[in-house]
């Protein structure tokens, strides 16, 4: 699957050199509520949140990058190149050292104000929800001048999607499922991109919306949903739980621990979204994969 | 602190029940609520059913695996906490004293903190956190030792600052392991949440062991008021309660910690009111603090389970915080 995205990419980006090219100087509003400008198509980009990294790549500008940060592992290509720090310990120095003209940031940081007093271009682009993997997917291709390639890569990635929805839809039952995201514990609501996540895989999600995107639980109400699924702890941990050893889910043997490899793909909203959406839904529905 | 004023005073076994019947009622309103709400004819039902040990199923379970235990736990942790508070501004004649004075807390969260972020098994978080809350206490009065004698400024100082140290060891620890920090939050933010009747257990021997031997050490603790000279000149071995409270508050907050996390101001505000409320003499104040703190804490509890502040140690710091102010204020003459 993989290879058909590079191709239809490939493909898309050779048919449309001429069509949509960005004109700069461009001046966008981040996801930190700045009016910034690009003077000239950005050459010399660090990266500092894996999900940004990623679609760069698709993009076909992996080459531009000269930096990452310390959690942008995929494609390999990026593990090559230097570490940048995290989210809560970003390396000022080693970024301005790299002679950047554009850094891509998370919200959450707090790189943007030391850079642009550096003089260094800092933009953050932070996917949060479903719908925005696809928007800020789009705004990236616009930023690095590929936008054909962007609008391409969106296209193919919702095929994907459409594909497992079409294979979820047929599902005769869909279980009621508890998605842990954290033991203390916390959920995903809905409404969330994971939430969005899980839906499309083939569940119902026994969060309401009204409880916000990523709430923290009473285990008392999971008893009382008595979920037929629960994702994301192993069984020997619900069974320790007091009251849980009732909840269908473990009787029926219906509790999975997430796989590492899906687990990270589940925590990027990025290009890989549909496999991450594929191997939930694998997860939760393996009779529709055979 | 001065002895209190005389004020009218109840007599001993009324204010008892008084607080006990308080007690009750939070035991009864934190069993019944929650996000599911059980009826009392319900709840005392499903009592029945788990005492007689029959099937227990649907909200059954609910009140009698997850809610009872949860609310014995709330019970026990406020009570130690309360005792623990009580007697520790006895011993060090120090109002602000309270059961995570002396790096207690600092030291059970660095030991919970390694663990989760080094993704050790679960059931070994507690042990980590116990292990550290005494480790803590140790180096403490190791420190803080002159001689043979354990002076309350130097002790004070000493737990202040070994635990700023472990809190600024937790802190680097959890920045290293970013994707735990909701668990470690949690830890540090006090919580009962999956609190059974295995917990309950755990907890029990340690409470029941240090609040315990506090109570007993109540009339020393009386004449230790009088001032350090006087009490040495009627018998008492200062040096010997000091570290005999120290020792057995320290047992019971280890305990609590390690299961719960930290619960803030629970040990620091219940004695206060107690001794605005019903005098300061500790054979009064250690029991009456035990009904009040775990009343509170059960209280204090169901308003996590039910409102979005969502953790116990976040409701006792909300409420006790501005109480205590008031209390002060109000008190000042």
């Amino acid at each position: 699957m993989n290879r058909t995205l590079t191709l239809t990419t490939a493909l898309c980006a050779a048919l449309s050199v001429t069509a949509g090219a960005t004109t700069y100087p461009l001046t966008l509003t981040d996801d930190l509520g700045r009016k910034v400008t690009l003077k000239a198509e950005p050459r010399r980009i660090v990266s500092m949140l894996p999900s940004t990294s990623e679609t760069l790549c698709a993009l076909g500008v992996c080459d531009r990058l000269v930096g990452v940060d310390d959690y942008s592992d995929y494609p390999a290509y990026v593990t090559t190149l230097p570490k940048m720090g995290g989210l809560y310990n970003p390396n000022v120095e080693a970024i301005v050292a790299r002679k950047p003209d554009l850094v891509l940031v998370s919200k959450y940081g707090k790189l943007e104000g030391p850079l642009t007093q550096a003089g260094i271009t800092v933009l953050a682009v932070n996917p949060e929800t479903y719908d925005e993997v696809f928007s800020k997917t789009l705004i990236l291709g616009k930023i690095v001048n590929r936008e054909a390639q962007a609008k391409a890569l969106v296209t193919s990635m919702k095929r994907e999607i459409a594909k497992v929805e079409i294979l979820t839809k047929t599902a005769v039952k869909k279980p009621t499922a508890y998605y842990e995201i954290d033991p203390t514990p916390y959920s995903i609501g809905p409404n969330s991109f994971m939430g969005t996540l899980l839906t499309k895989a083939g569940a119902r999600n026994i969060i309401p919306a009204s409880m916000g995107d990523f709430p923290k639980v009473d285990p008392e109400f999971i008893v009382k949903q008595n979920p037929q699924l629960i994702l994301g702890v192993d069984a020997g941990t619900v069974a320790a739980r007091p009251g849980w050893n009732t909840i269908t889910a473990l009787k029926t043997g219906k509790v999975m621990d997430i796989p590492q490899e899906l687990n990270t793909l589940l925590g990027r909203p990025g290009p890989r979204l549909p496999q991450a959406l594929r191997g939930l839904a694998k997860l939760i529905h393996p009779e529709l994969f055979k | 602190m001065a002895p209190a004023a005389p004020r009218p005073q109840l007599a001993l076994p009324l204010q008892v029940a008084g607080l006990a019947l308080l007690l009750l009622a939070a035991v009864v309103l934190g069993t019944g609520l929650g996000s599911v709400t059980v009826p009392p004819a319900e709840v005392l039902g499903a009592l029945w059913r788990g005492l007689a040990g029959q099937e227990l199923a649907g909200n059954d379970v609910i009140v009698w695996q997850i809610r009872l235990p949860r609310v014995v736990m709330g019970l026990l942790v406020g009570a130690g906490l309360g005792v623990c508070g009580g007697a520790f501004q006895g011993v060090f004649r120090n109002p602000l004293a309270d059961p995570y004075l002396l790096g207690v807390a600092s030291g059970g969260a660095l030991g919970a903190t390694a663990m989760i972020v080094g993704g050790g098994p679960r059931p070994l978080i507690p042990a980590a956190a116990l292990l550290g809350a005494l480790a803590a206490v140790s180096v403490t009065l190791l420190l803080a030792r002159e001689g043979r004698r354990l002076p309350p400024t130097r002790l004070v100082l000493a737990g202040v600052v070994v635990g700023s140290v472990l809190s600024a060891l937790s802190t680097a620890l959890l920045l290293r392991g970013e994707d735990r920090a909701r668990e470690v939050l949690a830890y540090t933010l006090g919580d009962l949440g999956f609190s059974g009747w295995r917990e309950v257990a755990a907890v029990l021997p340690y409470v029941f062991v240090g609040a315990g031997a506090l109570l007993l050490l109540a009339r020393a603790l009386d004449t230790l008021q009088l001032g350090e000279l006087t009490a040495r000149s009627l018998g008492v071995p200062v040096e010997r309660l000091r570290l005999l409270v120290i020792g057995a508050a320290s047992v019971a907050t280890a305990g609590a910690v390690a299961y719960v996390g930290i619960i803030g101001f629970v040990g620091l505000l219940v004695p206060h009111v107690v001794r605005l409320a019903f005098g300061a003499g500790h054979r009064t104040l250690l029991p009456l603090s035990a009904l009040l703190g775990g009343t509170l804490v059960v209280l204090a509890d169901l308003l996590a389970r039910t409102t979005p502040l969502s953790q116990v140690g976040i409701v006792t710091t909300l409420l006790g915080g501005p109480f205590f102010l008031w209390l002060l204020r109000r008190t000042r003459d």
